[in-house]
């Protein structure tokens, strides 16, 4: 279940691999490369990997405000129907999902239902989700732009969280291996973007 | 077949080709007009217009003529409210007979707490419901369509501001604004019969700007209706009156003009010219005109304390008019709120009130939103297994069958 004062918005679009959720509050979302839960009979687990914020309505493209703004925040002050008028969704890769209060790092039988709650992970499923990294491979696989960039941010993000740090990182290392057969430079930039 | 457009546009050249050629001519006629008004004694003009009988509407002269006045500073806490609306007209090719009014509105404060509130109102109105005026004193009616719907939406509108109104929590100054004119410009040609215009009128807009008017008693309230690109000439008319363009001590056209043709009377060269190419060469940008006062019959023999009054408004980006009721005209401080919150309004928006044109962003009813209307009601029918049926000039529409 999604943490009732934590949850920050709300599944409006879900796939078996990935889902989109729309923030309640305009540019409230989460960084890239976090981890976030969903609700839903089969809660996902989702790796954040874009974030957007546009025009509510497709219609309307947010136009310059003008060169007689004092400041950035002064926009949006004399502006005060832009938050209404504007909407940030952030877009997740599905790395895992929970059946039974057992999480498992596989696709979920079931896509999160739209209007689905979602929240930050607590520090208790990041844990658990270190123990298998194979979603790494899914990550990778995924076809998505700046996929390294992303594995990166993941493992410092799950070693930050884990007691063995170095345990971790060695058997992130592993994995890595095992992804990228053969492409040192890969590898290579990766670790170079990891906190060793 | 659609519009065959290679037979309009040699048509449309032609138009556009007119218009260039009259232009010096315009400009002369623009600063003619400019001239007159700029020279007039107001009092006495004022004086001439009171006595006269004119076949054009000329307006109630207030103090000068000629006068820009400076926008004083915006207020740095404000409120502003804004209504608009949209409907679909009953559809007598739908089995459902039906009218739906959209009513979109928007509430923005300005300053240490600035917030916003967007939404809009559709109400869906059936025989059951309100598709029908009855006359209280005998069994004549009438059917709520067409010209009529869009008077009553009018009303709608503005009834909704009062519930926004109501809604406002802090104290600071409120500019109620609508899309338009204040005045009911429907009623005027159409030949309803008394209890229409009572119901539309005394029991509906006049009930509604009473309620305004009560509550700007306890805040600091003024409801101003904006008219972009406005075509009124009634300024024009004043410049009509005046010599050397009418001749005549009183301006009775009947009687001194009324065997000359439309275009050759002395008037009529400051003819094609609108109030907002005269305030075009008065007004900086920022400043209002004078006000003036509508002497439509319609106003003055409904709407009393309300009678309609307006102003000019450079914003900037065109002359906009707006129109206030009496109340707001004749209180210094009012007018002088309504004259900045509206220019504040207009550059928020980018020449045109951000409020109104957010208010008209929550009312639109599209093209597809009617089909999908049609749509509804259909399957709703469907749903109850009563039948659903459509007249055959309306099939013949859809199948467009060779």
């Amino acid at each position: 279940m999604v943490n009732e004062n934590t949850r920050i918005g709300e599944v409006v679009e879900a796939t078996t691999t990935s889902f989109v959720s729309q923030c309640y509050r305009l540019y409230d979302s989460p960084y890239l490369g976090s981890i976030v839960k969903t609700g839903g009979p089969y809660p996902a687990f989702g790796l954040v990997y874009n974030i957007t914020t546009q025009g509510i309505d497709p219609s309307r493209k947010p136009v310059a405000r003008g060169i007689d703004n004092l400041s950035e925040d002064d926009v949006y002050k004399m502006n005060p129907q832009l938050e209404k008028l504007l909407r940030t969704d952030f877009f997740s890769i599905t790395i895992g999902y929970i059946d039974n209060s057992k999480i498992t790092c596989k696709l979920p039988p079931k896509p999160p239902p739209i209007y689905s709650f979602v929240g930050p992970c607590d520090d208790s499923d990041l844990l658990t989700l270190a123990t298998d990294l194979s979603f790494i491979k899914v990550i990778v696989n995924s076809g998505l732009p700046a996929t390294d960039e992303l594995v990166a941010i993941i493992i410092n993000k799950l070693a930050s969280y884990n007691d063995n740090r170095e345990e971790f990182l060695i058997t992130a290392g592993k994995v890595l291996i095992n992804v990228f057969p053969g492409d040192f430079r890969k590898m290579e930039y990766i670790l170079s973007k990891v906190q060793l | 077949m659609s519009l065959d457009l290679n037979k309009i546009i040699g048509q449309i050249q032609s138009a556009v080709d007119t218009l260039s050629n009259n232009s010096t001519d315009q400009i002369n006629k623009i600063q003619h007009a400019i001239n007159i008004i700029k020279s007039a004694n107001p009092t006495e003009l004022e004086s001439k217009r009171d006595l006269s009988d004119t076949a054009f509407l000329v307006p109630r002269i207030q103090d000068s003529l000629s006068s820009s006045h400076k926008a004083l500073d915006i207020p740095s806490q404000y409120n502003v409210i804004a209504v608009d609306g949209s409907h679909i007209d009953v559809d007598r090719h739908l089995p459902l007979e039906c009218y739906l009014i959209n009513i979109g509105t928007v509430m923005i404060s300005y300053g240490d707490e600035p917030s916003a509130s967007l939404s809009n109102y559709p109400q869906l109105f059936t025989s059951q419901t309100g598709m029908v005026i009855t006359d209280p004193d005998s069994s004549r009616h009438q059917n709520v369509e067409g010209p009529l719907l869009g008077i009553l939406r009018t009303i709608e509108e503005l009834r909704s501001l009062v519930d926004l109104v109501k809604s406002v929590k802090n104290s600071y100054p409120i500019l109620a604004l609508v899309d338009g004119s204040l005045i009911l410009w429907g009623i005027i040609g159409q030949s309803y019969p008394e209890y229409i215009r009572k119901f539309l009128l005394e029991d509906g807009l006049i009930g509604v700007l009473d309620e305004l008017k009560q509550l700007a008693i306890s805040k600091s309230l003024v409801l101003a209706a904006y008219v972009s690109l406005p075509r009124s000439t009634e300024v024009t008319n004043l410049v009509r009156i005046s010599p050397p363009n009418c001749p005549y001590p009183i301006s009775n056209c009947d009687s001194n003009c009324g065997s000359i043709s439309f275009g050759a009377r002395p008037c009529d060269q400051s003819g094609d010219v609108l109030d907002r190419d005269i305030f075009s060469g008065i007004l900086n940008e920022g400043e209002r005109s004078d006000i003036f006062a509508s002497t439509l019959p319609l106003v003055e023999s409904y709407y009393g304390e309300h009678a309609v009054y307006f102003f000019y408004l450079n914003t900037g980006d065109e002359i906009a008019r707006i129109e206030i009721p009496k109340w707001v005209a004749e209180q210094r401080e009012l007018l002088e709120l309504t004259h900045s919150l509206c220019l504040d309004q207009a550059k928020l928006g980018h020449g045109y009130p951000i409020s109104i044109a957010e208010a008209h962003e929550q009312a639109v009813v599209t093209s597809s939103d009617r089909e999908e209307f049609k749509i509804l009601v259909e399957n709703a029918l469907g749903d109850k297994w009563l039948p659903v049926y459509t007249s055959l000039k309306n099939q013949s529409k859809k199948l467009k069958w060779l």
